[in-house]
């Protein structure tokens, strides 16, 4: 079983790609479109997958992935299972700094807050960090773009500043809330 | 006028929603043109109610002319109620030329024959169905209008959709569709729901199938994505298993089924719970699927991934033989099958 | 029947005419007296059908009988479109409850007695009798209870409900209605109705029922009135604790209300601006409706209470302290300055406890639990409630606990965006609290959103964590801590502030905004608008001693100071200069201190050394031109140097050819040799002419390098009074 490598290829001058993995794919092609709209010095690429591992066919014509964001809909079981299922595929130096989970609907009642923790506790554990994105809204959307834009960036290597994604993974993980009393 | 008409037109009048009220008692043709201006629609119900009844009482209106209302009502609002399906099977030669007024004639004489009091009235539309409305009574009483039957025929082929039929009144029913449309029998054909217009496309293919190896153009779920940096990894599978579920349910608008029954009657064959598996006794067990469109939600379950593809023929059962119910029982140890139900 | 649909039969033509006419945007006279005859004609209907409903014997036969059926839909339908006036409401009420009509028109009336008004204290007395009896079903009963609870605010004069207290206490043991009970008694509750046996009767259900939240919430009113008597302990801050009652009615409810508004012009002097009602359809929860403050009162009432409503000017609420009692509703306190006052005054704890009660229940069902965002109507509105809070909050001079919890929940799902400058306002109103609570709290979930975000947020966050630190300061200056005396800060948290635990959080705070900034500075490549924002808060820092009164003296870290020093703006570099004069004078006083009297505290050598080292450097690299010595702290290797190819490297950042002034220093060269070519910058450093070149530098403005350079260097310069 082939495993998605970060170092693999070879990368393109002034370019960066990102994968956006979610089940449901409803969110991932807002999330795109805003992406791309955003960034206007580098070239942009965005692959959207419902899952992994990706389809083999692909993988001759699929440039180098510099960052892997799984989304998670906090209101599905099945997005949950599919993100745990898709970690497998991922080689391990994918996770010092090259990916990123983001859940959408986290202020959505009690239901989402014990599968919020579940994937905070999978964050953390990966060291990776943990977006929540408002995907309602335009401004959520662009919000999220934006974000994803600055952690893309310099998994990438297009930062101008000296600066490498493990780093920057180094502030940006996620941490689990510790127990604490009826607060 | 009588109770039975009274309470007919009081049901009528509140099932109807009020935009579509005008335009039934239209259709009715019972009443002028002055006395429909007369009416003010916009009155609570009840109150249009008493301007109808006199209306009626002023043109010397009859329960007779109330069944026809109703009819009518039924006839523009076809998707109520709980419809079930019906074939006739092995036809006699004269069965492809038999014209409505045959039909009606025989089954007309073939069910007074049987029911003493009966109340016949058919109708034909220009789609080639039958809707035949009967009340029943028996030797002492009077038909009784308030819990009619229905039924629609589609001549030239075999399906019949009946509505509101009481276990009484089967088998003179069923005697007189078979006899009157020269066939030598009739079956269930286990397709029941609440929409008629969906069942009939169900059974005579109406709707927009899709066959194997077919040509597919672009729809709207596989759009090529808005910006030429923007790929989809699984844009070919996707394809494919949306391919599979249209050729399974059908594409577009599908017809609108509101549950699928499977009664199991087979054995236990889990590995988790001792207790119930490696016996001989069945294990029953009825699996109940409901939607508000059934077949839009089971192809949209295979396209994007939550049931897996190629579609099991349990579910894609449920098109290609145009049926709801099924039975699923043991046939040989180790391998279950369907056999439709007695 | 047929007289009935004659009389109003009467009305249908002409308005249906009438109508059409309308449409064409005509205004006739006749259209009003034609509507005049059809509202008649309706209200007739109206009166005659409730006359009939008030007649309505026990055994009537309800299935199938029309009449009744035609009755009760004209006062439905006059219910559901303008709402009940109070006769009917009592009417109707005891038609329902006293079961005449059956259990099922019951349960029907019950689900459109909507009322336009208000609500009569006897119809709900008479109704909690009928509750006595005891034939009702459970839905029933549960509904009733329900609908006392939807239309509490509309309820004219409670003394009388207040005064059937023990009564409606004695439903408490049914499980079913117990939830909605607790509620109706949390809202009549008096000090005098606290009484023993009632508590005990409270803990022995709670044995029974576990700790339900609206157990454990009357509970903690009942503390709060009488500490002594309930002794079991009650967590100070709850979620919320009562079941939702009023969805049944809340849609009909509000449209009815709605209607009532735009009809009638509201008296809005002093009190609350009514908040305009969101006209979406959409919204089914109005949670952020600021309730207004009614304007109905009781002229009956025997004791001549005020209501917080009925008062109009700061004069009558100063004559009538004493006697004034609060609203139902506590919300609607929120936006009347007025009631802020009396509140603060009178230092209410039950008041209080409502007021978060209702708060955190609002913002939890708004924000936390499945909002319909989308539209822009329901953010504005969303941004319109937070802002009310934070006045209210600003206007106290204190934060309410409820917002605080909401926020730290709220952080833990921000994508950053959603309401920003609301939310980081709110932020920094937070209370005091211990370092582990603030970095658990506060700083994880900022840190998370910090670095993914772009440099305008970072900027707000170093914003907001500035005006947090100084209004922890300003508190502390107002009201020192000493370090034996442990005075409680909030009265709602359990962990109490002495002033050893402050300097431990402030130094949190402070360590966490210079890393923030370090970091963010690093990856934002030093960044004017992150930078400034940085050296406000540092500015805020440097002064601690002297200013506040607080003894604490941290330095800036290295990286804010370097990118400080050698920035391109010269700003930076004066606000700089400032600081370090600012650190120079605290330094000074607290070494002062420490000489007098010993038992102060004590500043550790590490921060002179640091203070030294980062002095030593700046006055190295602006005056001394001897910038990057070895042994300092800037030291860059000299191969390094030599290998950039800039000749004279020691002197490139002092304040002749420093990037921040070098377009003065051009300037200046201009004007002194105005027919020189050829610009020899280390001309100015000649003799007089560098005495000239300080006075114009400073002239420019940059009174913190002035400052700076006086007290360091002892270089005066003749135009500094100026």
């Amino acid at each position: 079983m082939a495993l998605l490598a970060p170092y693999t290829k070879i990368p393109e001058p002034n370019t960066a790609t990102i994968l956006l993995v979610e089940s449901e794919e409803k969110f991932q092609s807002r999330l795109a479109d805003a992406i791309v709209q955003r960034e206007n010095d580098a070239i942009v690429n965005v692959r959207l997958a419902r899952r992994l591992p990706l389809p083999v066919e692909n993988s001759e014509t699929r440039p180098r992935v510099d960052l892997v964001v799984f989304i998670v809909n906090l209101l599905s079981e099945h997005s949950l299972q599919v993100v745990e299922n898709s970690l497998s595929h991922l080689r391990s130096d994918f996770f010092l700094g090259k990916v990123c989970f983001m859940v959408t609907d986290a202020r959505c009642g009690a239901l989402t807050q014990e599968r919020l923790l579940s994937v905070k506790k999978l964050a953390a554990s990966h060291r990776c960090p943990l977006i929540c994105a408002e995907h309602q809204t335009e401004d959520g959307v662009a919000m999220a773009a934006s974000r994803l834009l600055t952690l893309l960036k310099v998994s990438a290597g297009l930062s101008p500043v000296a600066t490498t994604a493990l780093y920057l993974s180094t502030l940006t993980r996620c941490t689990v809330p510790s127990e604490l009393d009826e607060d | 006028m009588d109770e039975q008409a009274r309470a007919i037109l009081q049901r009528i009048l509140r099932k109807l929603p009020s935009k579509k009220t005008p335009s039934t008692l239209r259709a009715w043709g019972c009443l002028s043109a002055e006395q429909l201006e007369d009416l003010d629609y916009t009155q609570p119900k009840w109150l249009l109610l008493e301007n109808l009844i006199s209306k009626c009482e002023e043109s010397g209106l009859r329960l007779k002319d109330v069944t026809k209302l109703e009819m009518v009502y039924h006839i523009e609002n076809p998707n109520q109620g709980k419809w079930h399906a019906f074939k006739l099977t092995e036809p006699e030669d004269e069965a492809v030329s038999v014209d409505f007024t045959q039909f009606k004639e025989m089954f007309v004489a073939h069910l007074e024959e049987v029911v003493q009091h009966v109340s016949i009235r058919m109708k034909k539309q220009e789609d080639g169905a039958v809707w035949i409305r009967m009340a029943w009574g028996d030797n002492l009483t009077r038909p009784n209008h308030l819990k009619p039957t229905y039924a629609v025929h589609y001549l030239q082929t075999p399906y019949v959709f009946i509505l509101n039929l009481s276990a009484k009144h089967k088998p003179f029913l069923y005697q007189a569709l078979v006899l009157s449309s020269r066939h030598t029998s009739i079956n269930e054909a286990h397709l029941s729901g609440r929409s008629l217009t969906a069942m009939r496309d169900l059974l005579m293919k109406q709707y927009q199938q899709v066959f194997p190896n077919q040509e597919r153009t672009l729809k709207e779920r596989n759009a090529p994505p808005s910006h030429p940096n923007i790929e989809k990894e699984h844009a070919e599978s996707a394809e494919r298993t949306h391919q599979m579920a249209c050729e399974a349910f059908g594409d577009g608008t599908v017809p609108k089924l509101e549950t699928a029954v499977y009664k199991l009657e087979t054995r236990y064959r889990g590995s988790s719970n001792d207790t119930l598996s490696d016996r001989d006794e069945l294990f029953r067990g009825v699996v109940k699927f409901s939607s508000p469109n059934l077949l839009e939600s089971l192809r949209h379950c295979v396209s994007t991934g939550m049931a897996e593809a190629p579609v099991t023929p349990l579910l894609s059962s449920i098109t290609q033989k145009g049926r709801n119910y099924f039975v699923i029982a043991e046939k040989a140890p180790g391998a279950t099958s369907q056999t439709p139900a007695r | 029947m047929a007289h009935l649909s004659n009389s109003t039969g009467l009305a249908p033509d002409p308005s249906r005419e009438l109508l059409e006419s309308s449409i064409s945007g005509l205004s006739n006279r006749s259209l009003r007296v034609a509507e005049n005859v059809r509202k008649k004609g309706e209200i007739n209907s109206f009166q005659i059908a409730l006359n009939y409903l008030s007649n309505v014997q026990e055994g009537t036969v309800v299935r199938g009988n029309d009449e009744l059926e035609r009755n009760l839909v004209v006062v439905e339908t006059v219910a559901l479109r303008h709402g009940l006036p109070p006769d009917a409401i009592s009417l109707l009420l005891d038609l329902a409850l006293s079961l005449r009509a059956g259990g099922v028109t019951c349960l029907r009336i019950l689900k459109f007695l909507i009322p336009s008004s208000i609500v009569p204290q006897e119809a709900i007395i008479r109704g909690v009798s009928w509750l006595c009896v005891g034939k009702m079903t459970v839905n029933a009963q549960v509904l009733f209870l329900r609908w006392v609870l939807t239309v509490f605010d509309l309820i004219v004069c409670k003394d009388q409900l207040r005064s059937i207290y023990g009564f409606i206490f004695s439903f408490v043991t049914e499980e079913n209605l117990c939830p909605f009970i607790c509620h109706l008694l949390y809202l009549l509750t008096m000090k005098e109705h606290v009484q023993p046996y009632r508590v005990r009767k409270l803990v022995d259900i709670q044995a029974k029922m576990g700790r339900q939240p609206f157990l454990m919430q009357l509970l903690a009113l009942y503390k709060v009135f009488w500490p002594e008597l309930v002794t079991l302990s009650v967590p100070s801050q709850m979620r919320t604790g009562f079941k939702n009652y009023n969805s049944t009615w809340k849609a009909a409810l509000s449209a009815v209300q709605k209607k009532a508004r735009t009809e009638v012009t509201a008296d809005l002097s002093l009190s609350v601006e009514l908040k305009g009602k969101s006209t979406s359809r959409k919204r089914k929860l109005h949670h952020l409706e600021v309730p207004g403050l009614s304007s109905a009162f009781d002229t009956s009432s025997e004791r001549k209470v005020y209501r917080l409503q009925e008062l109009r000017s700061f004069t009558q609420l100063l004559q009538n302290i004493h006697n004034i009692e609060l609203p139902a509703q506590m919300g609607s306190l929120l936006g009347s300055s007025l009631a802020l006052h009396y509140l603060d005054c009178v230092q209410d704890e039950s008041a209080f406890l409502r007021l978060n009660f209702w708060l955190g229940h609002s913002l939890q069902e708004e924000f936390l639990l499945c909002p319909e965002d989308g539209g822009l109507e329901s953010l504005s509105e969303a941004s319109t409630f937070l802002s009310t809070i934070l006045s209210s909050q600003k206007f106290l001079q204190e934060g309410f606990f409820s917002t605080e919890s909401f926020l730290y929940k709220f952080l833990s799902v921000w994508d950053g965006s959603l309401l920003r400058p609301q939310i980081l306002d709110l932020l920094s109103h937070i209370p005091m609290m211990t370092s582990n609570y603030l970095r658990m709290f506060v700083f994880e979930p900022l840190v998370q959103l910090y670095f993914t975000s772009n440099v305008f947020f970072k900027c707000s966050v170093i914003e907001c964590l500035n005006s947090m630190l100084l209004k922890w300061l300003t508190w502390h200056s107002v009201n020192p801590l000493e370090e034996c005396l442990e005075l409680s800060v909030n009265p709602n948290t359990t962990v109490t502030m002495t002033l050893s635990r402050l300097i431990d959080t402030v130094t949190e705070l402070v360590n966490f905004v210079g890393c923030l900034a370090t970091e963010g500075l690093h990856l934002e490549n030093c960044h004017t608008l992150l930078l400034n924002q940085t050296l406000n808060f540092y500015e805020t820092v440097c002064d601690m001693l002297v200013k506040y009164d607080l003894p604490l003296v941290i330095m800036p870290p290295a990286g804010v100071f370097y990118p400080a020093l050698l920035a391109t703006d010269s700003l930076t570099v004066d606000r700089l200069g400032y600081i370090m004069y600012r650190y120079r004078k605290n330094l000074t006083l607290a070494k002062k201190q420490e000489q007098q009297n010993e038992q102060s505290f004590h500043i550790s050598r590490s921060t002179y050394q640091d203070f030294n080292k980062q002095l030593v450097a700046m006055v190295n690299c602006l005056w001394n031109s001897k910038s990057f010595l070895p042994g300092t702290t800037n030291e860059i290797d000299e191969h390094l140097l030599i290998q950039s190819k800039v000749p004279k490297y020691r002197s490139r950042f002092d304040l002749v050819h420093h990037p921040a002034f070098f377009k003065y220093a051009i300037e200046f060269h201009q004007k002194c040799w105005p027919e020189r070519m050829c610009v020899d910058l280390a001309d100015i450093k000649v003799g007089r002419y560098w005495s000239w070149y300080m006075e114009f530098l400073f002239c420019q403005g940059f009174d913190g390098l002035n400052d700076f350079i006086q007290v360091n260097t002892g270089q005066s310069s003749s135009s500094s009074s100026n």
